[in-house]
């Protein structure tokens, strides 16, 4: 009981450790966000400072940056959005007729670098006259989404016991049927799991909306540049950018996280 | 039904109209004279009739975008502002530069104009220009009886004598890549230079004697870690009261006199110019930026409209005045401008123009590469306070890698 005891108290410990080391640039994001220029170059560092609002009314104030949100929500839902329905039924049929080798074809996608991609996706869209435009980002999104919605939903579908969808089947449903009012409501957390991640990789996508967003459709990870400039750094302005992007993902891993967990693991364990 | 018709008619008749009013795509960088052209586009829209769509991005993704965009052969970008110093030779190379052969280039300084020349045309308009400067704590300078240095000899004794633990008597940058262009103005006044007629010749006498005094200053003198940092790291740590001399860029002079910025009050922070070496003292006066027209611009009539507006002397005289150091040297000559600028800025300026060199790295297309090569050599200096047994073989090493960069882009021997 003793030695429980003792384990238990070194764990915490432990975790403590760790949590202050993964923490702590959070927490120096999150009070630099507050502090003005000097104080966040003052040596020694300042703990205590008088806090002030002003980066964040440069972020919202002076810059536009609710419409940089709304764009990256906009390409992001949409892109997960697509990803959805054209992945869970892939997915699906990866996991029942076992073709392996269209996953394997799929992931080679996504592990292939992304820069390839953008060459030609930029020659593509500039005949088409698609530059600037939602519709380019999101279909270069789907990339990041797709094959996150396959990869991690067709080994959540094997985890569904087959009987389920036959005895639906014997009863008179149609596989289709069977998919959309059987397997669908059973995966609640594999498609929490797969939402999540790929909303969450788009969110932070820097390299596609780089070159295929100008200066109307500018996502959140290109507009904290807006604060760089030649020879000069607005570190309190990009420091509030910085929290105000990362709230969202936080705030829908807090929320979701039971799902995520859960959806990760039963698939790892089946593999 | 025949009002849907009218309409449908008004809008066609709409749509076609606007399709006739011109429109050129323009692309800035982060940096003040963007944000001065940015906000006096409207001007130039009212009296030209000419729609300007504006994007601003830093300056790495600037850089991104017009590779990727003119790579691919369809891009739709119109003028675009560069780094000579970076991507000049390169875009030139690639054909991406419109030549400006209508334009008139007088008032430009000869050395200005060097860089974006290639043949016998010129293929950019430079903006600014920066050159090095010695930053220096006017109050710790007189506390310790000390006269701003004049020379590298009195700038080590100043700064042995300034050197606490608290304070560093002295910093430059000295992370390897970044360095390079501040040893420059040091190779420079020992009288040795990074390229000489095509071949790389840092390891004359000359130039290593530089990279040793430069690698004695930081050794000795330098902030801890001295070896990381480039301008981002010292600049916080001058403006924290944490350093007493500091030689880099002109640009950075705002920053350190802003009290919202510094610790250190503005009327103990000077600037002068960089202090002589045995060939005297010859900062780098480089042009940072320059705003070109694409090849590829569907409209070079209202594209060069635009250059020629954005590049005016009353756009130059405007940016002084907002101390942004203008190329033009009308804008010098203006009385009524410079008494709006900084007297030191002027000064410095003045001395940088006459006795500066054009580059502040070797100028080649693959000047990243060579960078890091070069780099290796600062850090092995500033590593062994400037003494080490191995510098002039290492530097032997690193001549030889560069010249191979060079045969590789069929530039060696070539002047």
């Amino acid at each position: 009981m003793r030695k429980k005891a003792a384990f238990s108290v070194l764990f915490y410990i432990l975790i403590l450790g760790v949590s202050l080391v993964l923490l702590f640039p959070f927490f120096w994001m999150l009070a630099s966000s507050f502090k003005t220029q000097v104080d966040i170059i003052s040596w020694p560092p300042k703990i205590l400072f008088n806090p002030t609002m002003a980066n964040y009314e440069r972020v919202f104030g002076e810059q536009d940056f609710l419409r940089y949100f709304y764009n990256s929500a906009v390409v992001g839902v949409s892109a997960v959005a697509v990803g959805l329905l054209l992945g869970l039924p892939a997915a699906y049929s990866i996991a029942r007729f076992g073709q392996k080798r269209l996953s394997v074809f799929i992931l080679v996608a996504r592990l292939m670098p992304g820069i390839s991609f953008l060459m030609p996706w930029y020659i593509i869209f500039s005949r088409l006259h698609l530059m600037d435009s939602y519709v380019a980002l999101i279909l270069s999104h789907i990339l990041i989404a797709l094959p996150l919605v396959v990869w991690i939903m067709s080994s959540y579908f094997e985890t569904v016991p087959q009987e389920m969808e036959e005895s639906a089947m014997v009863d008179g449903a149609t596989r289709q049927r069977a998919f959309l009012s059987i397997i669908l409501p059973l995966s609640g957390p594999g498609i929490v799991t797969a939402t999540t991640l790929s909303f969450i990789f788009s969110w932070n996508n820097f390299m596609f909306s780089q070159v295929l967003s100008m200066q109307k459709t500018k996502t959140l990870p290109i507009a904290i540049y807006n604060f760089v400039s030649y020879a000069e750094v607005d570190w309190g302005a990009v420091m509030a950018v910085a929290v105000s992007i990362m709230m969202p993902a936080i705030i829908i891993t807090m929320i979701f996280q039971r799902y995520v967990v859960k959806g990760l693991t039963m698939g790892a364990v089946k593999g | 039904m025949r009002k849907i018709l009218a309409i449908l008619l008004a809008v066609m008749v709409l749509s076609v109209a606007s399709a006739q009013t011109k429109e050129i795509r323009v692309l800035l960088a982060n940096h003040p004279y963007g944000d001065l052209l940015k906000s006096a586009i409207p001007e130039f829209e009212q009296a030209s009739g000419i729609k300007v769509n504006v994007e601003q991005y830093q300056e790495g993704q600037l850089s991104t975008k017009l590779a990727t965009e003119f790579a691919s052969g369809s891009s739709t970008v119109d003028v675009f502002m560069s780094r000579p110093l970076q991507e000049a030779k390169m875009f030139y190379k690639n054909g991406w530069f419109q030549p400006l052969s209508s334009y008139d280039f007088s008032d430009f300084p000869k050395s200005a104009l060097g860089l974006v020349t290639f043949g016998s045309k010129v293929y950019a308009v430079p903006i600014v220009t920066e050159w090095q400067v010695l930053y220096y704590r006017a109050d710790l300078l007189k506390k310790a009886g000390l006269a701003v240095p004049k020379t590298f000899a009195e700038l080590e004794a100043a700064a042995k004598k300034l050197n606490s633990a608290d304070v560093a008597g002295f910093a430059s940058r000295g992370k390897g890549n970044p360095a390079v262009t501040q040893l420059s103005a040091y190779i420079y006044s020992y009288g040795g230079n990074y390229l000489e007629k095509g071949k790389a010749a840092f390891n004359s006498k000359k130039a290593l004697d530089a990279i040793r005094f430069y690698g004695k200053m930081l050794g000795n003198y330098g902030p801890t870690g001295v070896t990381a940092m480039s301008w981002d790291n010292i600049m916080p740590l001058f403006q924290a009261g944490k350093v007493a001399m500091w030689t880099d860029a002109s640009v950075f002079y705002g920053q350190i006199v802003d009290p919202a910025k510094s610790q250190v009050p503005a009327e103990n922070v000077g600037m002068a110019s960089l202090p002589a070496g045995p060939a005297g003292s010859k900062p780098y006066f480089v042009v940072s930026w320059s705003i070109g027209v694409s090849k590829k611009s569907k409209d070079q009539d209202s594209a060069q409209k635009f250059l020629a507006w954005a590049t005016s002397k009353e756009m130059a005289k405007r940016g002084l005045a907002a101390q942004i150091p203008m190329a033009r040297d009308s804008a010098w000559a203006d009385k009524e401008v410079l008494s709006k600028v900084l007297p030191s800025l002027v000064e410095t300026r003045a001395q940088a123009a006459k006795n500066g060199m054009p580059y502040d790295r070797p100028y080649m297309s693959a000047v990243g590469e060579a960078r890091d090569r070069i780099g290796e050599v600062i850090i092995e200096s500033i590593n062994t306070k400037g003494a080490s047994a191995n510098l002039d073989k290492k530097a032997a090493d690193m001549v030889q890698k560069v010249n191979e960069l060079l045969e590789d882009t069929g530039e060696y021997g070539v002047q």
